[in-house]
């Protein structure tokens, strides 16, 4: 240093590759910020897209595509809501998503509350079950279960598409459920017991509360799982009256003329809700990603 | 006095071995609903449809047992193995990219930067929009009339002249794997990004003091650190895309002539022509590479839950 300092030679130099230093800093810190902002734009348009088009009169999206629309209308989102009956297959969505998230939490509590806390034989085969039928792809199982439901006259309705959608919604908020409730310390449940709990008590009055989190993550998740899905629906469903959200979609499409504008309406309806959600809880649902690899 | 001890003795132990007996049958009591539903709705139909591949059914027949003369048949149409070729070129293709892109990506926002946490917002939101919603809106950007892909590369002048994206041969894969990946890396950027911070940061500085450079650190520090998660994303990435349908099927449904045809959209076509014994052939003959996968995945989860 004191050589350094004494040399003027070496001085300059030093500074020199300071410089050079910290505009390397500068370089790598605008090509990080460079490549994110390309990233958010690519990623950005076909929202930005979707959202445009559905604002678009149809003579705007055909004839003169632009980047902003000359003339804001709402007109889209009538004719998809009144025209096309749109509000139906939000409310049977709504429904099927409501009673599947309540049904497959309930019963997940108990399945991952027990194999968390007792010992007992064929625990990890249950467990290796759980997580093969977890992993057991839809496009596997759509064939029989189409079989099944017919058999039992669950075809085409919305009692048979909730019992079916558990294929999926069960297995994942079971798994996801164990890892939440492993968190919660034993101590304090025995605490609870000495204090006058039932076993159930202490799962209701202190491992579900302290899993509050976990809870409500695994219901977005499941929610937006049967909220999303369209193969099972597709197979099962076939009167007007009982379609889901994507089902409707679906079936705008195969038309013969294709409406975008009422197309992208729908769409806006059926995911803003949802990406606004997810935006403001991010942290919460990256942890549930994380935690048990749930498929967006 | 000694009788008296044991008539005191006996029913003492009685009750212990009914109360960890009690314990046990709440423990089952409480897996069995959902063990019931697995069973029933996924073990079961998993196994029919292994059934059903080796009979003629169709709808209203219950049909007769025919070996494997569905799998003859399949192996002779081209479509079929147009399906097996497409499938095995989306998850190859679509993996890498969602690797290198979701990694990328992670390795930036994992720096100490300003404004990162907006990044990662933005960079999650394809992840929390429906498959249905984000495949219909790219099947509108790929549109030749109306498109917004035609309009930037048309108004840039990056590319005069309009491209029917999703009708033609050349054009439908690369389409359908775009889409894929934009509507898939962020599941690996989050599950990197997540691998990466727990990564301690002494470990960086050690091996700056070793004189690693930026190349020697990722290899020596960021991989090892991270190869668990590629490994379970892999498996599960190419798990989810083999079986994906909602991209195949809103953009182009198997079209143009079969290039984008995949399994499960050709399984879905068996069922449409009726012809149930064949389309649960289609969905079982990937059964081999998937249950490999499956099993796989299964026994690292697990191990990873320990």
């Amino acid at each position: 240093m004191e050589q350094v300092l004494r040399n003027p030679a070496r001085r300059s130099e030093a500074r020199k590759r300071m410089l050079t230093d910290r505009q390397r800093y500068w370089l790598g810190r605008g090509l990080t910020y460079l490549c994110l902002v390309a990233a958010v734009i690519v990623i950005v348009f076909p929202i930005y897209w979707m959202v445009i088009t559905s604002l678009k009169l149809p003579r705007e999206i055909y004839r003169m595509p632009s980047l902003w629309p000359r003339v804001f209308t709402l007109e889209n989102f009538r004719v998809l809501l009144l025209d096309k009956d749109f509000l139906r297959p939000i409310l049977n969505s709504l429904i099927v998503s409501t009673v599947v998230t309540v049904i497959s939490v309930l019963i997940s509590s108990c399945a991952a509350y027990s194999m968390v806390r007792f010992r007992y034989r064929f625990k990890g085969l249950i467990g290796r079950i759980i997580l093969f039928a977890y992993l057991t792809p839809t496009s596997l199982l759509f064939i029989p279960l189409s079989i099944l439901m017919a058999r039992m006259n669950l075809g085409n309705s919305l009692h048979g598409l909730i019992l079916v959608y558990l294929t999926f919604s069960l297995p994942l908020s079971t798994w996801l459920l164990q890892g939440y409730f492993r968190g919660v310390p034993r101590e304090l449940e025995e605490q609870g017991m000495i204090d006058g709990l039932s076993r159930f008590g202490a799962l209701l009055r202190i491992v579900l509360p302290l899993s509050a989190p976990g809870i409500a993550a695994v219901s977005i998740f499941t929610f937006t799982g049967a909220w999303n899905e369209l193969l099972l629906a597709l197979v099962l469903v076939t009167s007007e009256s009982q379609r889901t959200t994507p089902l409707a979609l679906n079936y705008l499409i195969t038309s013969d003329v294709l409406p975008w504008g009422p197309l992208m309406a729908g769409a806006v309806l059926s995911s803003v809700p949802l990406m606004i959600l997810y935006f403001i809880a991010q942290h919460f649902m990256v942890q549930g990603l994380t935690a048990g690899s749930v498929k967006g | 006095m000694s009788l008296s001890v044991e008539t005191s003795a006996a029913p003492r132990r009685a009750r212990w071995l009914n109360a960890s007996r009690r314990v046990h049958l709440f423990a089952y009591a409480m897996v069995l609903p959902a063990i019931v539903l697995i069973l029933g709705l996924v073990a079961y139909p998993f196994f029919y449809a292994i059934y059903v591949a080796f009979t003629d059914r169709m709808v209203g027949s219950v049909g007769n047992w025919v070996g494997f003369a569905n799998f003859r048949y399949l192996a002779q149409t081209a479509t079929f193995s147009s399906a097996i070729w497409n499938t095995i070129v989306i998850v190859l293709v679509t993996d890498v990219l969602k690797l290198l892109i979701g990694l990328g990506l992670a390795l930036l926002v994992n720096q100490n930067l300003p404004g990162r946490g907006l990044f990662r917002a933005f960079l999650m939101l394809p992840w929390a929009m429906p498959a249905f919603v984000a495949f219909l809106t790219w099947r509108v950007l790929y549109q030749p009339i109306g498109g917004g892909l035609n309009l930037i590369l048309t108004q840039t002048g990056l590319y005069p002249h309009v491209i029917d994206w999703l009708g033609q041969r050349q054009t439908a894969m690369p389409s359908v794997i775009l889409a894929s990946v934009w509507r898939g890396f962020p599941f690996w950027f989050i599950s990197i990004l997540a691998a990466l911070q727990s990564i301690p940061k002494d470990l960086y500085e050690a091996a700056r003091v070793d004189g690693a450079n930026a190349w020697e650190r990722f290899w020596m520090v960021t991989f090892p650190g991270i190869r668990q998660v590629l490994i379970i994303t892999t498996l599960l990435s190419s798990i989810w895309t083999a079986n994906a349908f909602e991209h195949v099927w809103l953009l182009t449904q198997g079209g143009p002539s079969d290039a984008t045809m995949v399994f499960p959209v050709l399984a879905f076509f068996g069922m449409q022509t009726q012809r149930i014994g064949e389309a649960a052939a289609v969905s079982v003959a990937m059964l081999p590479v998937l249950a490999i996968l499956v099993i796989v995945a299964t026994s690292m989860l697990q191990k990873d839950e320990d």
